[in-house]
């Protein structure tokens, strides 16, 4: 397990030097802010921006607090995936692109500690990213609309985190099966068109990683189904394993497609 | 501006902080790096004027791994 923590600095520090740990943070950290601000300053902005006739009324729905954190986490779903897929989806390909992998390869490391390295290094700073950004959106939530009891939250939050688990998962996955455009193009179909058919045709299944989002959000309101919950938890962490078995056995096959 | 004046500044600075962190990081890189997709002035460009997905998108596709 020597060479794990070998890789595990190695793919921290890279991530240090191209400052994914720094933008991405920030990029969650932002809309986490935007989300609450701007909701609560919408008939304001309206007034400045919009060119409202002085005697016009409209009628602005009034949130909840759990309804902007649901709404934060809407942003997330879209423009965060993309960030997490952009982001990461290089991970393993770029390496066999520009000769690192080269590097790597002629050494004897295990294949499943390489994969793992990266795993753990992408979901710390997924998983913290995701964390901060809804901490600060909790805490905006708070400021400006109400409480969101910590129970609620942390529920919310932790169930949310499996699905950005997987996310990053299928990521890695899809890094260590085709080249960088490949890679992409997999994640986003697998995170983002999957997911807006899940919610289109999803009334006929009630069990898929796809769901979890869904879940996540049911806990500000109250409870999802608990059978369907732990089936779709325990589905999506199947899926998971299954997918870094997958990983590693690509970043293996495909280790002599690298570039020297 | 008038109705602006309602908005506590408190509560945006947080916002252009944000975005002032990510413009500085994303220059300071620009200016180190060896080599970009694309010419580096026109990144400048971007960079500054993007807003918010200046930096990103320099970040995703502008920074050339060597």
């Amino acid at each position: 397990m020597r060479d794990l923590l070998v890789l595990f600095q190695k793919e921290w520090r890279e991530n240090t030097r191209n400052y994914k740990i720094l933008w991405i943070p920030l990029i969650f950290v932002f809309f986490g802010i935007t989300e609450p601000v701007t909701n609560h300053y919408l008939p304001q902005i309206l007034e400045a921006v919009g060119n409202i006739p002085e005697d016009a009324m409209f009628p602005f729905p009034e949130f909840t607090a759990a309804q902007i954190l649901m709404s934060t986490m809407g942003q997330y779903q879209f423009i965060g995936m993309l960030v997490l897929v952009l982001g990461f989806m290089g991970t393993i390909s770029r390496e066999r692109k520009n000769g690192t992998g080269t590097l790597l390869y002629v050494r004897p490391i295990s294949f499943f500690s390489y994969f793992l390295s990266k795993w753990k290094v992408v979901s710390i700073i997924a998983i913290g990213s995701v964390w901060l950004g809804l901490l600060t959106s909790w805490y905006y939530t708070e400021l400006l609309f109400g409480n969101v009891p910590a129970s609620d939250f942390f529920a919310f939050a932790g169930t949310y985190s499996v699905w950005i688990l997987f996310v990053v998962t299928v990521v890695l996955a899809a890094s260590a099966w085709l080249p960088t455009g490949g890679a992409a193009g997999v994640s986003l179909a697998l995170v983002l068109v999957i997911q807006i058919i899940d919610s289109l045709l999803g009334t006929y299944w009630t069990i898929s990683p796809w769901k979890i989002s869904t879940y996540a959000t049911q806990w500000l309101t109250g409870s999802p189904t608990m059978g369907d919950f732990w089936w779709s938890m325990a589905v999506t962490i199947i899926a998971i394993i299954a997918l870094m078995i997958f990983g590693t056995w690509m970043s293996k096959r495909n280790a002599s497609k690298t570039k020297v | 501006m008038e109705a602006l004046q309602g908005i506590s500044w408190g509560i945006i600075a947080p916002i252009l902080v944000i975005q002032l962190i990510l413009l500085i990081i994303a220059l300071i890189d620009l200016s180190k790096i060896n080599q970009t997709n694309g010419p580096k002035w026109l990144w400048a460009i971007i960079v500054i004027l993007g807003s918010i997905w200046g930096p990103v998108l320099y970040f995703v596709i502008g920074r050339k791994q060597s």
